[in-house]
């Protein structure tokens, strides 16, 4: 027991005498040099404050409030003209499409008049007995025949041949 | 209870002035009455005032009224028009519908045996159409009053209102 206490005290370093901070060291410390923040070159944004912001002085602070009637009506004129462009433009926008609309239906009008007229000239046509339908012309010009003297058509051989080993 | 700010009266006016016309301005400036001098007293300044997130419609008489009653205290003070919501847009009530239904740019009258239907959550149909305003834009504020003119209830409508489609 008292072998190992002797070891723990002998582990402790040997005492040593402090030393006192002189005042001239102290007063020293307390004189560094401080520096602008120009001197130091720091880039503009990085401060606090970035450069575009500057607090105005002698403005009111907080929310402005509109409360007489004629600031209020300033605004309504303001967002009664942009209703009335936009209600504007809506309409021009409905007119455009509705003349658009009407073409379209007058020209399928014409379409749908132009092919009845077409079927009722050829319903006249086959009533008065004329036999000129549809196939009128196949009829006047008839498939021409071979005449003798033309070449025979020519014919495979092999798929004759082919044929007949199978 | 404060004045509105001008962003808020911005919004405010601009929602507004979906289901009226010109005749807004009305609102904020009564017009003038030419034929006695009593009925130009009587005819009351108005304003906006918002309180939490709501916004009434007062006299404003009846607004320096209500600055002696407590924030916490005061529930409401003249006619809701809407709020605020808190992502800034504003939602109209339908206790707006008196102060809009007068000055309405487009109209809709529904004959009597379509109102039910309608206040029961049915479509306008053709047949129940009384009259209404011609030459009305697709997604237009429209304000839909019974024969008798009594307002029913301010919507956006779907589609125009042609009178020559014949559907």
């Amino acid at each position: 027991m008292s072998k190992s206490k002797n070891n723990r005290v002998s582990k402790l370093p040997p005492p040593k005498q402090q030393k006192t901070k002189s005042f001239s060291a102290v007063n020293k410390k307390s004189k560094r040099k401080t520096y602008t923040e120009e001197e130091l070159g720091i880039p503009k944004l990085n401060m606090i404050t970035p450069t575009g912001i500057k607090a105005p002085s002698g403005k009111k602070k907080g929310k402005i409030f509109i409360d007489d009637p004629k600031s209020m009506m300033t605004i309504l004129a303001l967002v009664n003209a942009d209703k009335e462009g936009q209600i504007e433009s809506k309409m021009m926008k409905a007119r455009q499409m509705e003349e658009i609309r009407e073409a379209r239906r007058k020209e399928a009008e014409q379409r749908e008049q132009t092919r009845k007229n077409k079927l009722e000239e050829t319903k006249n046509d086959i009533k008065k007995g004329n036999k000129k339908g549809r196939h009128a012309d196949v009829a006047i010009n008839p498939k021409p025949h071979r005449q003798k003297d033309q070449k025979p058509e020519k014919r495979v051989a092999f798929a004759k041949s082919t044929a007949g080993l199978v | 209870m404060r004045p509105l700010t001008e962003q808020e009266t911005k919004t405010l006016f601009e929602k507004l002035a979906n289901y009226t016309g010109r005749s807004l301005s009305h609102l904020v400036a009564p017009p003038a009455s030419t034929d006695s001098s009593s009925a130009n007293a009587n005819a009351q300044v108005m304003t906006f005032r918002l309180h939490g997130l709501r916004v009434y419609y007062l006299p404003v008489s009846l607004a320096n009224l209500a600055t002696t009653i407590a924030r916490p205290n005061l529930l409401s003070v003249g006619t809701c028009i809407g709020k605020f919501s808190k992502h800034g847009k504003f939602r109209m009530h339908i206790t707006a519908l008196d102060v809009i239904a007068p000055h309405a740019r487009y109209k809709l009258w529904v004959k009597p045996n379509g109102e039910m239907p309608f206040l029961y959550g049915g479509n306008v149909v053709k047949a129940h159409v009384g009259k209404w305003s011609e030459d009305c834009p697709a997604h237009q504020g429209v304000v839909v009053l019974a024969m008798n003119d009594t307002p029913l209830v301010f919507l956006q409508n779907e589609t125009t209102s042609r009178s020559d489609r014949g559907d």
